[in-house]
């Protein structure tokens, strides 16, 4: 929780945040793990740049006097600061950025908006200071990647600060540890995890173990889900999204009221989305001239769709897959590559 | 004549005992949490020595760590072969300790095997693991092997989503495979060394589709929760010893010798103060790890003792035409009970029993060995229904004659009717809670809120329910014992035993004068005089 604590305070420091994006990240993104809350401080962050940036292994400059955090391009002051409090931390971080944008990239390969990024400081570009739907959605699923990927660093035993530890005293830990196990705390990422939706997704796994292992007694304990399972969950709230804006008391309210109001657990954003269609350096929306579309498909990755009626240009190209696969070892399988020919279709 | 104290208290004391009684059972549903389970993520270390038979220790972090790879992706690229890459596991995290109070550390095994079109998971594969297991004591000596073993686990997964090329990466789901337990934790660190040795001609690891990673569930009793049970264990077998030695030298103050039911329930009494006696505070000294067996032995002998109890306490009221009062007219009954307690026996020690020497051994792994573990479990089973038949049987045919002959007792009053019908109701609630107990922890596997205490039902169930029958076995043998209270108006003066055995000395000259012959109960008379007719 200590990572939360000085994210508040970091925020008290800086009132700067008038702008919408700020405003639809604290609410709309309640259900953003406290890391997320973390990194967006400012309109103008960019700490996806974890993702991209190779960032070598933490203990390499543990010692060195200039570290890290000053090195990396795209933090705030503040997390520069929480950068340096937790900088074995930041490795994983990356990873899960990494992760999040890779999930991204997958649930919208197939809409105009790909969640494709543009270069190694801004990340997204432009296009996610619009506190839009794709604006919640990135930030909600970078920060499930990040739950993730904390969550797992603290089960290889990777991170010092994990364990059923509350940072505020971890003197007391082995008793605490002795004493009462550490439940759910063990794994400092469910942390973040409790009050994140991605926490629905996890499933309950229970082992029998008493007389004759009978089930007089049993353990029961939660398996995070298959992070492709998060990406779609995160993509239907991302569906249902609802439209916010700010009050005349300086408080935000759905725009629509007929609707149900949004809960904790979903998305909501202030800004309606910009044309994707077109490149607009103003925006920072990409277009979506050169994609690739489908000719036959009517929905969004159909060509008639996804170039905006613009028309599409059509050629052959080859088409490598994987075949006549030989198995060498479990996870290792030497496969020829067979070429064929096939159509496609390019947006004009 | 002298009764039971069941026939001669007042109950204005029955009541007094018996909230006494409620309040020890409530406070021991009120312990906290069982177990603990904690997750581990394998860490791939590089076996970089060509001989694999070296027996190095790979350590996943800290000082002499070894040399890691994220993905088998980068193995691959570094031409790393399956055989070199050792998974390792260190038990507890960074900066714990494990501690004997866990008692006992039982891990689960779950593979994270993603989802490839050319790499699928085959029919019925088996995954050969080739597992080393090694403590120490602090964080700087040498690691000391504990148990090295080839083991072959059943990979039971399905793919819940469509098998198309869009789904691939995505995960199996897999059921959790039973990897290993230890029935005492002696140790402060453990260290897990897991190979999957690959071997094409001998078809060994072969079809068990894209393993991305291991991922091991290690569950423990928590040290709380030890010390409370062993303090519940250490104040209740004093209780239960006292009661007994008392309730055995009021049989033997009487001049006839002691009946069948008296004997069963001293019986009763050995049994619960053989499960009670706090022989676990040794596992904190030693490391002994038949501890969880030998558990499992004390538990199954009160469980027998306590069915064969019943069947007998029913069958001794059974006021029909029959001379009884002997144990071999039981046999028919108790038989059941004896057999299959027996069954689980065998199967505890073929699981249990060779874990002691293999702590890497399940039962479940080979196919032969489920379906004899089933066989057990079905034939145990069995004997359950057959018993619960026959008591059931009995317990109506009690009170059958009971209502059907009650104007031919005129000796026993309606109270005293009552007083047996409400041991009966307590020994069938005490039933119906260890039921209905067990029931809800199987369902509601988390907490139950109770305002702003949660009470963790599976805890509540385990320590309740020990209590519980402790309780039960006190109450049968305070309220069968016989009473004083005729002794006093005959042998006047003399001194008369009390309440406890701890004045037991003031009892040396007790009379022995009693000259009437004692039956244990007014009704146990009735019927012993009917049958003799």
């Amino acid at each position: 929780m200590d990572v939360c604590r000085s994210t508040s305070t970091t925020r008290g420091r800086r009132p700067s945040a008038g702008s919408h994006q700020y405003l639809t990240l604290t609410v709309a993104l309640l259900l953003l793990a406290c890391s997320s809350q973390l990194l967006l401080v400012d309109a103008t962050n960019n700490w996806w740049s974890l993702a991209l940036t190779p960032i070598q292994r933490p203990e390499m400059y543990i010692i060195g006097a200039q570290p890290l955090c000053s090195q990396l391009s795209g933090l705030s002051q503040g997390q520069r600061k929480l950068c340096q409090l937790y900088q074995d931390h930041m490795t994983y971080i990356g990873d899960g950025a990494k992760t999040g944008i890779k999930e991204c990239q997958y649930q919208f390969r197939q809409r105009r908006w790909n969640c494709s990024t543009v270069d190694n400081t801004s990340v997204f570009g432009r296009v996610l200071q619009i506190g839009s739907r794709e604006t919640a959605f990135t930030y909600a699923v970078s920060a499930a990647g990040v739950v993730n990927a904390v969550s797992r660093a603290c089960r290889e035993g990777e991170l010092s600060t994990c364990g059923c530890s509350r940072a505020a005293r971890p003197r007391e830990l082995p008793r605490d540890w002795l004493w009462g196990g550490c439940g759910d705390n063990v794994n400092y990422g469910y942390r973040f995890a409790r009050e994140f939706a991605v926490y629905n997704l996890a499933n309950v796994a229970c082992k029998c173990h008493g007389v004759s292992g009978s089930c007089s007694l049993k353990t029961c304990w939660l398996q995070l889900a298959d992070f492709r399972r998060v990406g779609e969950f995160l993509k239907e709230k991302y569906d249902s999204a609802a439209a916010m804006r700010v009050g005349r008391k300086g408080k935000l309210e759905q725009v629509d009221k007929r609707f149900n109001a949004p809960t904790p657990e979903d998305l909501v954003y202030m800004d309606p989305s910009p044309d994707y269609c077109l490149g607009n350096a103003t925006t920072g929306s990409l277009g979506t001239v050169g994609r690739l579309c489908n000719k036959t498909s009517e929905g969004v990755d159909g060509c008639e769709l996804m170039c905006c009626g613009r028309g599409y240009d059509q050629f052959k190209t080859h088409k490598h897959e994987r075949c006549h696969c030989k198995f060498h070892w479990c996870c290792y399988v030497k496969c020829k590559r067979c070429t064929t020919l096939v159509d496609q279709f390019v947006c004009k | 004549m002298a009764g039971a104290i069941i026939e001669n208290m007042s109950t204005k004391k029955l009541v007094i005992v018996g909230v006494i009684l409620l309040f020890f059972q409530a406070f021991s549903f009120m312990v906290g949490g069982p177990t603990t389970a904690v997750h581990y993520l394998a860490t791939k270390c590089v076996d970089a020595a060509k001989n694999h038979q070296s027996t190095k220790w790979f350590m996943p972090w800290g000082p002499n760590q070894c040399e890691k790879i994220r993905t088998f992706d980068e193995a691959m690229a570094k031409k790393i072969e399956a055989n070199n890459i050792v998974f390792a596991v260190h038990i507890p995290l960074p900066n714990m300790e494990m501690s004997p109070w866990f008692q006992f550390m039982l891990v689960i095994l779950q593979f994270d095997i993603a989802f490839k079109m050319h790499n699928q998971i085959e029919d019925g594969a088996l995954a050969t693991v080739d597992v080393g297991l090694a403590y120490r004591d602090d964080m700087l000596s040498e690691w000391t092997e504990m148990a090295h073993s080839l083991e072959q686990r059943k990979l039971n997964c399905n793919f819940t989503t469509t098998k198309t090329y869009e789904n691939e990466g995505r995960y199996y789901e897999c059921e959790l495979l039973p990897f290993m337990e230890v029935g005492s934790v002696a140790h402060k660190y453990y260290l897990l060394n897991i190979r999957l040795p690959v071997h094409e001609r001998k078809k060994i690891n072969v079809g068990i589709g894209e393993i991305k990673d291991i991922r091991l569930v290690c569950i423990h009793q928590n040290g709380g929760f030890t010390q409370v049970w062993f303090a519940m264990k250490t104040f209740l077998t004093p209780s239960i010893l006292i009661i007994m030695i008392w309730y055995w030298r009021r049989i033997t103050l009487m001049t006839r010798p002691p009946v069948l039911l008296e004997k069963v329930i001293f019986a009763l009494g050995i049994s619960m103060t053989f499960i009670n006696i706090p022989v676990e505070w040794f596992s904190v000294g030693f490391d002994w790890t038949w501890m969880l067996l030998f558990g499992d032995i004390r538990q199954g002998i009160f469980y027998s003792m306590l069915l064969s109890f019943w069947i007998i306490f029913c069958g001794e009221h059974l006021m029909d035409q029959m001379e009884r009062n002997r144990f071999s007219v039981y046999w028919k009954q108790v038989g059941p009970i004896v057999f299959g307690s027996f069954c689980l026996f065998i199967f505890d020690m073929c699981e249990r029993g060779v874990q002691l020497t293999n702590p890497f051994y399940s039962i479940w792994a080979s196919d032969v060995g489920t379906e004899l573990a089933m066989a057990f479990i079905i034939v145990a089973g069995i004997c359950a229904c057959l018993y619960f038949l026959f008591l059931c049987f009995m317990v109506f045919q009690v009170f059958r004659n009971i209502s059907g002959k009650r104007s031919s007792l005129p000796a026993m009053s309606k109270g005293l009717i009552f007083r047996f019908k409400f041991l009966m109701l307590v020994t069938l609630f005490c039933a119906a809670m260890t039921v209905i107990f067990f029931i809800i922890s199987q369902v509601n596997e988390g907490h139950w809120r109770w305002g702003d205490h949660t009470v963790q039902v599976n805890s509540a169930f385990f320590t309740g329910i020990y209590g519980m029958w402790n309780l039960y076995v006190f109450a049968i043998m305070f309220l069968y014992a016989p009473s004083h209270k005729r002794y006093g108006d005959q042998s006047s003066g003399q001194c008369i035993i009390s309440d406890t055995g701890a004045n037991s000395g003031e009892d040396i000259q007790l009379t022995t004068t009693i000259t009437h012959v004692d039956g244990p109960t007014e009704l146990y008379k009735m019927t012993g005089k009917e049958a003799q007719e």
